[in-house]
């Protein structure tokens, strides 16, 4: 980065604009539903605002149905980023050594990504319906039929995993490659030349060499994951019951269905709070075992 | 030996990734052509072969029997294009700053304006009865000249640079969007109340994405207009012509395949959006996601129906995935993982 220090006032101008729509569209709002996280306000029926402290934060976190949705939420990110990871960066590896065809594999491994979440859900639906779908017709095949993918709790969680690294493995792919692309091929030719194996390459040069890099794709996708809700909203719904219900889900149904906003300010606020903790957890774990690759 | 084998290990895998990523995808195109009795008797997949393909379901979206699907094209497009433009207009004029100045601010000023802003916001509408808008306006009013004031001074305290100044944009795309659309609805509906129409409506929808894709912007441009090389700029200067100018004449038209990437990019995200839409439209506006969401509960069993929204949402962010693998395939993007 080349900078030139100056005293010159028109780099304001150039960042203010950003600045500002930030402020008011992301930040100032936050103001008021932390004002409203400490009230008991409903829209529906009206109750007018009244002050009750950390009535609302103490209530969620007595809910069962809280940290339901925290587990959910937890082992849907947790596996379907561990395999996107393995997965991604297999294909990454394989597309980077120009297997035949690559070019192909680039465009429809990069498509996925692309795709609304809503949409690969209602697709999704269609292909694990438990009599019509052609994923049912695939299990029957070897004597499981009419698997229920998504009305029993465990098959409809696998069924969202199973969603999500088809659409977030691309993700990882394109990171991933880009790295590789970017490492020294000096240090790889020399292994070569010493016959050094191909595992042996991967495991004392490319994975450390990467690590920085799978650790920021890694924070990237479980940030991102913890936001899932049109996937879960389009394809359970949440159901059976709440046994797919995740966060972000629980927080909308908080506040739309029953309309208690201060009870959802309080949860959402709540929210950041795990994914600040969760965050800041990973990225001291994460430097530690940098610093010992090293 | 290795390395043959290992080849055929990743030529195997990429195989199996490729029919397992496509397979959604051929099912969703030839499900759209499907007549009713080739849903209903269980799975087909060969159009000709297992079915004879129909055009019945098209003509039922477009002829509007099943539904608005007019509507909801029109405001995706519009607020989609409109806030991408926006968005990545004033990500690259922040980039940009961020790149050829340098920012500092000390953070006792910040914490300072996050207290004031809090606090004056609790005051002014709780104690003194003003308005949500009202007292969220006039506590920005106060708060933020102090801020710059303060920034001014000479205060203890650590100072943050260009890096940190990037982060805080970068971290809005962190925190759980259900935090700030949650927030957002409260205050558009405490705005309708005033009388100002922002629910349901275009300018409420655009200006929330606009922030919604400004990260983005500013986290990819940074690192375009880290590319060019600043002597064009220089020589520029020596001729005395103004920044505003240089950035509008020179540099912008410089980085277009940046621009062009990154606008893609946002696209893709504004487009296929779904909790900002959820939270902020009711009925005027609603973008496709949200009527996509509706196809499942009001006809499940419909599949060519469908299908049939579900390809009008994808196929436009097919041709922008074609278009960006083109691209990444020149290198590009490598460096915006630093």
């Amino acid at each position: 980065m080349s900078q030139t220090p100056q005293p010159d006032r028109v780099k304001y101008a150039f960042i203010f604009p950003a600045f500002l729509l930030v402020l008011t569209i992301t930040l100032f709002p936050l103001i008021y539903a932390l004002v409203v996280s400490f009230q008991t306000i409903r829209i529906v029926p009206p109750v007018p605002p009244k002050f009750v402290g950390f009535d609302n934060y103490a209530e969620i976190l007595a809910s069962a149905r809280f940290w339901g949705s925290i587990q959910v939420t937890a082992v849907i990110v947790f596996v379907s980023v561990a395999l996107q990871y393995v997965l991604g960066f297999a294909l990454a590896l394989t597309l980077h050594h120009n297997v035949p065809g690559a070019s192909l594999y680039r465009v429809s491994f990069l498509l996925p990504m692309f795709l609304a979440p809503v949409s690969v859900a209602l697709i999704a639906r269609m292909l694990f319906h438990p009599v019509l779908g052609p994923v049912n017709e695939f299990f029957t095949l070897f004597g499981l039929e009419n698997l229920p993918f998504l009305t029993s709790p465990s098959f409809a969680i696998a069924t969202l995993i199973t969603v999500e690294i088809w659409q977030w493995t691309p993700f990882v792919v394109l990171l991933m490659l880009a790295g590789l692309q970017g490492l020294p091929s000096e240090v790889f030719e020399a292994a070569r030349v010493d016959n050094i194996s191909a595992w042996r390459r991967f495991r004392d040069l490319t994975f450390p060499m990467l690590l920085p890099l799978s650790v920021a794709v890694v924070f990237i996708r479980v940030i991102e994951g913890f936001k899932i809700i049109d996937t879960v909203f389009v394809l359970t719904g949440g159901g059976p019951g709440t046994s797919t219900e995740t966060l972000t889900l629980f927080a909308y149904n908080e506040g739309f269905k029953k309309f208690n906003i201060g009870m959802t300010s309080a949860l959402s606020f709540l929210f950041l709070i795990v994914v600040i903790l969760f965050g800041t957890l990973y990225l001291a774990a994460a430097q530690r075992m940098i610093r010992r690759y090293q | 030996m290795d390395r043959t084998t290992f080849r055929r290990l990743g030529l195997g895998l990429a195989l199996i990734w490729l029919a397992f990523c496509l397979f959604p995808l051929w099912w969703v195109l030839v499900t759209a052509f499907k007549p009713p009795s080739a849903v209903s008797g269980g799975a087909t997949y060969i159009p000709f072969v297992d079915f004879q393909p129909t055009w019945q379901a098209f003509r039922d979206a477009f002829s509007g029997v099943r539904g608005d699907f007019a509507g909801p094209i029109f405001s995706s497009l519009a607020v989609s294009l409109v806030s991408t433009a926006l968005a990545v207009f004033l990500g690259a004029m922040a980039a940009y700053a961020l790149v050829r100045f340098e920012f500092r601010i000390r953070l006792l000023a910040g914490l300072v304006f996050g207290v004031l802003s809090i606090g004056g916001f609790a005051l002014l509408n709780q104690g003194a009865g003003l308005s949500v808008p009202q007292s969220l306006g006039l506590v920005m009013l106060i708060a933020l000249p102090v801020a710059i004031w303060l920034n001014g001074r000479n205060l203890p305290g650590p100072v943050l640079g260009n890096d940190d100044v990037t982060f805080w944009f970068v971290s809005q795309r962190m925190f759980p969007p259900i935090v700030s659309a949650f927030a957002l609805f409260l205050l558009y509906a405490e705005m309708n109340k005033a009388g100002v129409r922002l629910l349901d409506s275009f300018p409420g929808l655009v200006a929330a994405y606009t922030a919604f894709g400004l990260p983005f912007a500013v986290w990819l441009m940074r690192d375009f207009f880290a590319n060019v090389p600043v002597e064009v700029e220089e020589a520029a200067m020596v001729d005395n012509i103004g920044r505003m100018r240089i950035f509008f004449q020179i540099v912008l038209p410089m980085s277009k395949p940046g621009l062009v990437a990154t606008s893609m990019i946002v696209l893709a995200f504004i487009w296929n959006e779904f909790l900002f839409a959820l939270l902020l439209t009711s009925s005027k506006w609603q973008t496709l996601p949200i009527l996509m969401a509706g196809q499942n509960s009001s006809r499940g069993d419909e599949w060519w129906a469908i299908s049939v929204a579900a390809l009008i949402s994808i196929i436009p962010m097919i041709a922008v995935a074609i278009f960006l693998g083109r691209m990444m395939r020149s290198g590009f993007l490598a460096g915006s993982i630093k």
